[in-house]
């Protein structure tokens, strides 16, 4: 008997149905680019545990007739394309004709559509079975009910998380096609309550007559906010053509906090790994900053220059035409530029400073720029400034000096030597050896060879020669004994004069409410108020209103709260409480951890010692051995290197000793 | 342009400008002063495109020009200068020579048009308002004003006239300061919110009047021959009166140098993360103490007039000892509801029609 056989029709169902159905957040996906697909101006959707029990969809669209509404089920059975000269120019969402094969494989479907009001039919199908086909009464449209997903892949369903994530996740998604299509209505409910609930833009629909920018950004306010939406600037319309157009908005400065990314092409959510990498370089150019602002980016190209059919959720696009990428990033970088310059510092504040380790500045002499002479006050000054660690992008209070005197004081005189690191330290060095403790307690023997210029250490390894930063290194070691000191305890907690609001889309407030009980913990009290306003009373003692703000916005996006991806039990009705305790207790480390290293690293930094002060042996000894011991010895809390390494390899090489 | 005027007066112009002038900035020319010189007086005038500052000396033109001139040098270079006899003039487009005593300085310029055009306050009327009384009025709130940039509603202090009154208000979020005075002659209109940086520099200056003047989007003080304008700062303001509490019905009055005395001493031991003192109202007084892990910790009583109760709250003393160093009465009065709810402190029989500082609670 042959071992290789060939798999029956409902199991290779199931298999390509783990392809496209993950999870409900993807049942509610195709369903509702049917929806659009069929010409939808309001598509309503209703949950119910997160949509493991139930998935309802209902559209006022073309619906289908009694033949169509069971050929519909059938793999590969669609109405969108014919031949393979219409896959090159799918202009529709779906075209592949999976979906509803591969979610009426693992669940159980009711469909109920109609071509004209009254004349509609009925089809139940289980497990991928046809139960029932019969002719109904239904308003002109599709209502399509989902139960029980995966009633019959119990490995997938054990995947599944616990409801209010994956309510979360289908929330986003209708999130992401109301902000594309803001001439259709949508709304969600889950289990009786309203969670999103937008209305048609007046300005309409025009579906290929190029964006509808008012619509847009009238859709964006709908979602997110009106704070959102005046911080954001127009994608200017020169890139606007007839084939294709570039439009959205991206965020000024402060719409970093939160992680709203939203890129569409042909009102496609995507999420283009080249696209984003392309903002992403943009605002590192333009800003010159690591905190990336909301992004919404509408690209219209013609439906046979761009490929959607390379990935099976198509979050991925191929462009035929390369060079529109880089157009799209030319569009960026203009937006960039206008969202920049009509930001708080209007005449262009540098945002950041260059990227210089603090111990390494002064050391050269280095003189600045501006041709300033007396270069021993200008190295009290950088390095001053270094250690300023309230410094934020953008700020301008970045430059204006904390406390100015009336007056201002006399010149340093020439030679003076204050804070200059040219000044020799002639003590003979002690050479003693002493073996440190390395990472993990592993014994490496070190030497300390000494100290140079009173900034940093010098270390003899078995492979060559380390040079540590004795205030980056005792500034990691500060903030390592400052996180477990803090961990210990419970934070006191400020109340605030006033609540601060913040505006949340709705997935975002969801997240926020479900983390409550762990912000309480960690100090934050937060109330919701109506809608998706979320009332900050309270905040940790020692963290400003604003930075508690950001950890918030931060808390409502992030993607993942890194807890380990634990398994439902399965059943439709609940989770394990494991499950659930999980999660919380990822929450829980994940707001203490964003808390504490907020805090530890200002405060380590402040009370670290400084460059430019001698040490004596035991002091280095205990330094570096205190420092190995650390988690994480390589790094300051500022992600600065704390360790540089010469190996014996490299200074043979250099030394022409080896070629 | 040359004129003639004398060191001293010119140093004393000089000296409030370089608070306005940045020094850091990414556009030199706002790291000058621009001077200018006409009718028989040199005209100088700073800004940092926020806040701006003008001002005169009296000096002998013998030519009209104008120049502008790195803020610090200049004034180092008149700082230092021998002889009062002060001598400007431009002989080489674009360097400014200085002639003073001895000593002669040729000082790389900035052209005058490259300074920035200064904003006109087009307001019909000036309020006048007694200077010392109005400095004095900054003073008692400034120290609330905060210092988070991003929340810019409140990077300033709210200035409100009602009828017959002037009213200061200042917050950071965590702790509110409000002071009104009886000012003959004012009429109620709207507050506007005064940028931090324009109150700060408005506390050095000497006068007797100050006349205050509104326009558009700006405000500008004049004091002698200063006048300071500075933009206004958008944004609502949080409604103070709700904030400041009428129902704390617990009260406790003490000396105020006591008072500042043992929360200096209780908060040498307050947690280096969390500054909390901890404040127990009783019958005979109140009992501060506050806990360090790492260290230990501290107590004190204070005897004091307390009524209404007892309570335990917790409070940020450096937020208690910021206020009571502004207060100038002997005796104060502290009046609490419940741990939860602010603390509202009194001065107690001061000058000023009402002087209030609102302190919001640390959970402990």
């Amino acid at each position: 008997m042959p071992e290789i056989r060939l798999l029956d029709d409902r199991l290779v169902s199931k298999i390509a149905a783990g392809e496209v159905v993950e999870r409900p957040a993807s049942v509610v996906k195709e369903l509702v680019e049917n929806s659009l697909d069929a010409g939808a101006g309001d598509v309503r959707v209703e949950l119910a545990a997160g949509g493991k029990r139930r998935i309802f969809v209902r559209d006022d669209g073309k619906g289908m007739g009694a033949d169509d509404a069971l050929l519909a089920f059938d793999r590969h059975a669609t109405s969108k394309i014919a031949d393979f000269d219409d896959l090159e120019r799918v202009a529709t969402l779906g075209f592949r004709g999976e979906a509803l094969a591969s979610i009426a494989s693992v669940s159980r479907v009711e469909l109920r559509t109609a071509r004209d009001a009254g004349d509609g039919n009925l089809v139940r199908i289980e497990g991928g079975h046809v139960r029932k086909a019969e002719p109904i009464s239904h308003p002109r449209g599709t209502s399509i009910e989902i139960g029980s997903l995966f009633f019959n892949v119990p490995a997938r369903r054990k995947f599944l998380k616990q409801p209010a994530t994956e309510l979360r996740r289908c929330v986003e998604v209708m999130q992401g096609y109301a902000l594309a299509h803001p001439g259709t209505r949508f709304s969600l409910m889950h289990e009786d309550r309203t969670l999103l609930e937008t209305v048609p833009s007046a300005s309409g629909d025009q579906d290929l007559e190029g964006p509808d920018i008012p619509g847009l950004k009238e859709r964006i306010t709908q979602v997110f906010g009106r704070e959102l939406a005046t911080k954001l600037h127009e994608i200017p319309t020169d890139f606007v053509g007839d084939e294709e157009a570039i439009s959205g908005f991206v965020g000024d400065a402060s719409t970093t906090r939160g992680r709203r990314l939203f890129l569409y092409v042909n009102r496609r959510l995507v999420r283009d790994r080249m696209l984003l990498a392309r903002f992403y370089r943009s605002v590192r150019d333009v800003w010159r900053s690591e905190d990336f602002p909301a992004l919404f980016l509408f690209l219209e190209v013609l439906p046979e220059r761009v490929d959607v059919n390379v990935h099976p959720q198509k979050a991925e696009v191929r462009f035929r035409d390369l060079r529109f990428v880089d157009r799209v990033e030319e569009a960026l970088r203009a937006t960039l530029d206008l969202a920049r310059a009509e930001g708080e510092a209007p005449l262009g504040t540098p945002r950041s400073l260059p990227d210089l380790p603090a111990a390494w500045e002064g050391l050269g002499g280095r003189q600045r720029v501006d041709g300033n002479v007396h270069h021993e006050s200008d190295e009290v000054a950088s390095t001053g400034r270094e250690y300023d660690t309230n410094w934020r992008p953008g700020s301008p209070e970045a430059y204006a000096p904390p406390d100015r005197g009336a007056e201002v004081g006399p010149p340093l005189p020439a030679g003076s030597t204050i804070g200059s690191i040219a000044r020799p330290t002639f003590e003979p060095i002690r050479r003693g050896d002493s073996p440190l403790a390395g990472r993990g307690k592993r014994l490496t023997p070190f030497r300390i060879v000494g100290q140079y210029k009173g900034s940093l250490i010098l270390l003899e390894g078995h492979d060559g020669l380390y040079l540590v930063d004795q205030h980056a290194a005792h500034e990691r070691l500060l903030y390592e004994q400052l996180r477990r000191g803090m961990a210990a305890q419970a934070s006191a907690s400020q109340r605030l004069l006033e609540p601060v609001l913040l505006e949340l889309a709705p997935a975002e407030a969801l997240r926020l409410q479900q983390l409550t009980p762990s912000l309480e913990h960690s100090g934050f009290e937060v109330r919701s108020m109506s809608g998706t306003t979320v009332a900050l009373t309270s905040v940790p003692e020692g963290l400003s209103a604003d930075r508690a703000e950001r950890i918030l916005h931060n808390l409502a996006t992030a993607e993942d709260l890194g807890g380990s991806e634990s398994a439902g039990d399965g059943d439709e009705s609940g989770e394990t409480t494991d499950d659930r305790s999980d999660e919380t207790s990822a929450a829980v480390r994940w707001v203490r951890r964003r808390l504490l290293e907020e805090i530890a690293a200002d405060m380590s930094c402040k009370a670290a010692i400084k460059i430019h002060r001698p040490l004596a042996q035991e002091e280095m000894e205990t330094l570096i051995s205190d420092l190995f011991a650390c988690s994480q010895p390589y790094a300051c809390p500022h992600g600065r290197p704390t360790v540089l390494h010469m190996s014996d390899t490299e200074m043979e090489r250099r030394f022409g000793r080896r070629g | 342009m040359e004129i003639r005027l004398n060191r001293s007066e010119l140093v004393a112009e000089l000296v409030p400008m370089q608070g306005i002038v940045e020094r850091r900035t990414t556009i030199p020319v706002l790291s000058h002063l621009l001077l200018r010189a006409e009718d028989d007086q040199l005209k100088i005038a700073a800004t940092d495109l926020e806040v701006s500052l003008t001002s005169s000396c009296g000096g002998e033109v013998k030519e009209d020009g104008a120049i502008a001139i790195q803020a610090k040098k200049l004034l180092e270079i008149m700082r230092a200068g021998a002889g009062e006899d002060v001598t400007l003039r431009i002989d080489q487009e674009g360097m400014l020579t200085i002639l003073v005593g001895q000593s002669h300085f040729k000082i790389r310029g900035l052209p005058a048009e490259d300074f920035p055009s200064l904003p006109a306050i087009d307001a019909e009327q000036a309020t006048t308002i007694p200077f010392p009384t109005f400095r004095g009025m900054v003073g008692k709130v400034a120290f609330a004003i905060s210092s988070e940039e991003s929340r810019f509603q409140l990077s300033g202090a709210l200035m409100k006239m009602g009828e017959d009154q002037l009213t200061l208000v200042a917050t950071d979020g965590h702790r509110l300061a409000l002071v009104d005075s009886e000012i003959q002659g004012l009429e109620d209109s709207e507050g506007v919110l005064v940028p931090r940086k324009a109150l700060h520099e408005l506390q050095r200056f000497d006068g007797d009047d100050l006349e205050f003047r509104k326009g558009e989007h700006h405000l500008s003080f004049s004091v002698g021959r200063r006048q300071l304008i500075c933009r206004i700062l958008e944004g609502t303001f949080p409604d103070y009166e709700r904030v400041i509490a009428k129902d704390n019905d617990k009260t406790a009055q003490c000396s105020k140098a006591e008072l500042s005395g043992v929360v200096q001493r209780v908060s040498l031991l307050t947690g280096d993360r969390a500054r909390a003192v901890k404040v127990a109202l009783a019958e005979e007084g109140l009992e501060f103490s506050a806990t360090n892990p790492d260290l230990g910790e501290a107590r004190e009583e204070l005897a004091c007039e307390a009524s209404g109760g007892t309570l335990a709250i917790g409070l940020n003393p450096d937020y208690m000892q910021q206020w009571l160093s502004a207060v100038e009465t002997d005796q104060v009065q502290l009046q609490f509801k419940d741990e939860n709810s602010q603390c509202v402190a009194y001065p107690v029989d001061g000058d000023d029609q009402r002087y209030v500082c609102v302190i919001m609670p640390i959970r402990l």
